[in-house]
């Protein structure tokens, strides 16, 4: 078991020892007296002392033992230490908020860097045995560093730290930090965190010791927390853009708010908005390209600047070509031609090639081979997707998933159904209309293009005689061509991955992020759909894909995220909650600076020491 | 100038005379018995006559039961030789009141006890060449006159006798002044060889002197001295009071010794004096001298009336 040294750097100080013996050999400084004789004091000096340097250094024992003192405090200061085995001391889990609210610059001189001096001096105060580990809970959740007691690591780990402008899920990181603290008896959870966040009381607090450490004093904000651009009902060249700001201080607030296209200047509005008010504003332009980014600018000083800006993309709609392959439904067929974007193209069969369609509806059809779009399928699907289907007499519908896109406003309760085919949805589908036996409508991603499933014959239904009958055809043109209709979402926000629908072909794509900075990403051969997931960033992506470029719009808009009022208090579950601490001050390493401040008392006795007479 | 003895404590001394162990052996007629036959009223023997001698010591008496002449013999009285070794070196300057002071008022009272019993008195100051060593600084002409004085006044105490020079005796030590550097043993050793007969010494010093004072005693015993050493020590030397770190200067010598000195160390110092003194005693004691020490500002009378008194220097 040999000695280590944290700090070697310490055995510097020795160099203070030879300082220390030249002192005594240093002349003193003595007062003269002029005495009847030195014969008494001859003789009382050979009793007493020797007189000549270095036979007084031998016998000096204060220099030996200053000489000693000296050597054991410059050890103490190199901090030894011996590598062997010993119980294990406390856990402590330390979770850096890294969301867009730690940004604010109440801190210091934000409320993360505040956060990460925090965590720093709890590294210092980390005795020999603890342990720590850094989960850092930003965009996603991640341990940055996992348990170790060497403070240069975790020190160096909590310097690389940064706040995204994405809000965070602090649920994650507790629930991951329960993980970690599940089997060591002593540890500590310490949150470095504001309290915005929204999703704390989807954990409960089982017996966890967590410190909340709350950062940020003010609240002082306003931000814009919703820009999106919507089509003019009237006119198709024509576009709306709402912008939603909020006031989330608690004084009334003046500030104009600019609207840009591309950069220039269209409106400015001066609101005036009262403590904890929105207000929606609206702005119709005109747009004459087919894609323009719109910008909204909040001219307000104030502990955020970032969420005072947003920015949207708006595409002006384009035509969908829809092909319905069909023996013949005019149920369908008169539902899609009443859809304002939908290019229609019926057809008996789709032949043999691969179709030039954003959608292809397939009515009892089932075509070999299945085509490489988004498809709408009525009672046809091809071999494997089900291991039995069999026809059974289903009756009503009994359950439905509102909340789903293709299910928005439509409501089935007065639908009536004869028969329809029984399956087991695969695993790339989810059920989302069920009848009592079997599920009735699938929808999924299979081999990276949307379908939707029905079971039933529309003609053994009342549903094509209900009003909720085109509504669900028109969400499903939308849900199977996104992006494609005008009704592609203008912004997302910072945090949610980006989809892409990508021309066929592509190897790689460039994207040129907000910052500047730019990726290119190898894409597998047949890539016809993309995730880009680095989106903690706010502000335009560019997406360069192949010829064509598309620009993508990531905001904040997070209005739990802008209320920037550090909450003393974070409620945890239904019940839990737990309070802002203090730090703990008796566990930082504070022997050091005394062993120093011993060191510096001794040197200065010695040279005062030296230095008087009597 | 200060009188070195009051009135008193003269009137007092008077009433002493030194107590001589041995027979006086001066030449010169004195109080003193001795063993030399002469004219005294002490009877000492007979002896035959021969022709020529003085009719007037023949005892009748006995001539007429013996019908022989006999002639009577008288003690002969001699003087007392009193020499007074007085250390007049620059170390007895110090001290409050200085060691030679006491020394000075020691030798006169010594000195004029010996005087008003028709002894002679011998005043041997050493260093014996005031005047020479340390002459007197321009402009300071009261310092050179009493430079003179003193070497006047060293003449003059070279030899005294009688009670009526007492006076003189007395004003004359008062004149004397510390300075320069003595050997002790030389001094002693010269004052022995000058002395044409033994007699009584008095050493008065600090008996600190580098060379030691074995050898000077000795001679001073060996040419038939009754010798009482008398060792004056200043309070300062007994107890320091000066700590701290310090630079000692000799005041003869200018040796200089560098000693670190505080409370706590003293014990350690009055060891090493005491062991001085004790070794000082030890050796008077085995040669059959008197030895006195005393602090130079103790009690003269203690010492004179009582301690000289009590080991029967006078009586």
């Amino acid at each position: 078991m040999g000695v280590n040294f944290l700090s070697p750097l310490a055995f510097v100080f020795a160099a203070t020892i030879p300082v220390v013996v030249v002192f005594y050999l240093l002349k003193r400084r003595r007062a003269t007296r002029v005495v009847p004789s030195t014969l008494l004091w001859q003789r009382y000096l050979a009793e007493s002392q020797a007189s000549t340097p270095f036979q007084r250094l031998r016998h000096n024992w204060l220099l030996v033992l200053q000489t000693l003192l000296l050597l054991l405090a410059v050890t103490a200061l190199a901090r030894p230490y011996f590598g062997g085995e010993l119980s294990s001391g406390r856990l402590q889990v330390v979770i850096l908020d890294a969301s867009a609210s730690m940004r604010a610059t109440d801190g210091k001189p934000t409320r993360f860097d505040s956060a990460k001096l925090e965590a720093l001096k709890l590294v210092d105060g980390l005795r020999d045995r603890d342990q720590m580990v850094l989960v850092h809970a930003g965009v996603s959740t991640e341990v940055r560093q996992s348990p170790t007691s060497v403070k240069s690591v975790l020190r160096r780990a909590i310097e690389q730290c940064a706040p995204s402008d994405a809000p965070t899920r602090l649920a994650d990181a507790l629930k991951l930090a329960e993980t970690l603290t599940k089997d060591a008896p002593n540890s500590e959870i310490h949150l470095m965190s504001d309290g915005a966040a929204k999703d704390l009381d989807e954990f409960e607090s089982q017996g966890l010791r967590i410190n909340y450490h709350r950062m940020g004093v003010g609240g002082r904000n306003a931000a814009i927390t919703g820009l999106d651009v919507r089509g003019h009902p009237e006119d198709p060249t024509q576009r709306r853009v709402l912008a939603t700001v909020a006031n989330l201080s608690s004084n009334a607030i003046q500030a104009n708010l600019e609207l840009r296209m591309e950069g220039r200047v269209l409106e400015v509005r001066n609101l005036t908005l009262e403590p904890r008010a929105t207000s929606s504003q609206v702005f119709t332009t005109e747009q004459r390209s087919p894609e323009v980014v719109y910008s909204a600018k909040l001219d307000f000083s104030d502990d955020l600047p970032m969420d005072n800006e947003a920015a949207a993309v708006s595409q002006l709609p384009r035509p969908i070509r829809v092909i319905l392959v069909t023996a013949g439904n005019k149920f369908l067929e008169k539902a899609l031609r009443s859809h304002a974007s939908a290019h229609l193209e019926v057809a008996s069969s789709l032949g043999g090639q691969s179709p030039e369609a954003d959608v292809v509806i397939l009515d009892g059809v089932s075509p070999d081979p299945w085509p490489a779009v988004n498809v709408l399928a009525f009672r046809s699907a091809p071999a494997g997707w089900f291991t039995n289907s069999t026809e059974l007499e289903v009756g009503g519908i009994v359950d439905w998933k509102p909340s789903h896109p293709l299910l928005q406003a439509v409501d089935l309760e007065n639908v009536q159904i004869a028969k329809s085919l029984a399956v087991n949805p695969p695993s790339w589908a989810v059920s989302i209309v069920e009848a009592a036996q079997t599920p009735l409508v699938l929808a999924g991603d299979f081999q990276r293009n949307r379908v939707i499933w029905i079971g039933f014959d529309l003609y053994q239904s009342t549903w094509p005689l209900r009003v909720s009958f085109p509504i669900f055809i028109s969400n499903a043109i939308e849900w199977l061509s996104p992006g494609a209709g005008g009704g592609a979402p203008a912004s997302s926000r910072t945090g949610d991955p980006l989809r892409m629908m990508l021309p066929e072909g592509l190897s790689t794509i460039d994207i040129t992020l907000p910052d500047q900075s730019a990726r290119t990403i190898q894409l597998e051969a047949g890539t016809r759909d993309f995730l880009f997931g680095d989106t903690a960033r706010a502000g335009v992506y560019s997406v360069r894909k192949g010829t064509q470029t598309a620009r993508f719009a990531v905001n904040l808009a997070d209005p739990a995220e802008s209320d920037l009022w550090p909450r003393e208090e974070l409620r945890m579950g239904k019940h839990g909650g737990v309070g802002a601490t203090t730090m703990k001050r008796a566990d930082l390493e504070a022997w050091r600076w005394i062993a120093a401040l011993g060191l510096a008392v001794l040197l200065w006795e010695w040279w005062f020491y030296n230095r008087r007479t009597v | 100038m200060k009188a070195l003895l009051t009135p008193e404590l003269l009137r007092r001394l008077e009433q002493f005379q030194l107590l001589a162990k041995r027979h006086a052996k001066s030449s010169i007629r004195g109080e003193r018995r001795s063993k030399a036959r002469g004219q005294s009223v002490e009877f000492a023997d007979y002896r035959n006559y021969v022709v020529g001698d003085d009719l007037r010591y023949l005892d009748w008496n006995l001539y007429g039961r013996l019908d022989r002449l006999f002639l009577k013999l008288y003690e002969e009285e001699r003087e007392l030789p009193v020499t007074l070794f007085l250390d007049g070196s620059e170390s007895m300057g110090f001290g409050e009141p200085s060691k030679f002071d006491f020394a000075r008022q020691v030798a006169a009272a010594i000195g004029y006890v010996a005087l008003c019993g028709f002894d002679r008195v011998s005043v041997r100051v050493f260093p014996n060449h005031r005047g020479r060593d340390a002459p007197p600084q321009a402009g300071e002409s009261s310092n050179r006159q009493s430079s003179v004085d003193a070497m006047k006044a060293l003449g003059a105490l070279k030899s005294v006798r009688g009670r009526k020079s007492s006076m003189m005796f007395l004003t004359n030590l008062a004149m004397l002044v510390p300075g320069g550097r003595a050997d002790f043993n030389e001094s002693l050793k010269r004052g022995a060889m000058e002395a044409s007969h033994g007699g009584v010494a008095v050493v008065l010093s600090d008996f600190l002197d580098e060379g030691g004072y074995e050898e000077g005693l000795k001679s001073l015993v060996s040419r038939g001295f009754q010798v009482s050493a008398v060792q004056i020590l200043s309070p300062e030397e007994l107890s320091p009071t000066s700590y701290g770190d310090l630079r000692l200067v000799d005041s003869e010598t200018g040796h200089s010794e560098e000693v670190t000195f505080g409370r706590h160390r003293l014990e350690v110092y009055t060891r090493v004096v005491r062991e001085h003194v004790e070794r000082l005693r030890q050796h008077c004691r085995a040669r059959g001298i008197q030895f006195f020490q005393c602090s130079s500002n103790g009690r003269l009378e203690d010492l004179l009336l009582k301690r000289l008194r009590e080991s029967e220097v006078w009586g």
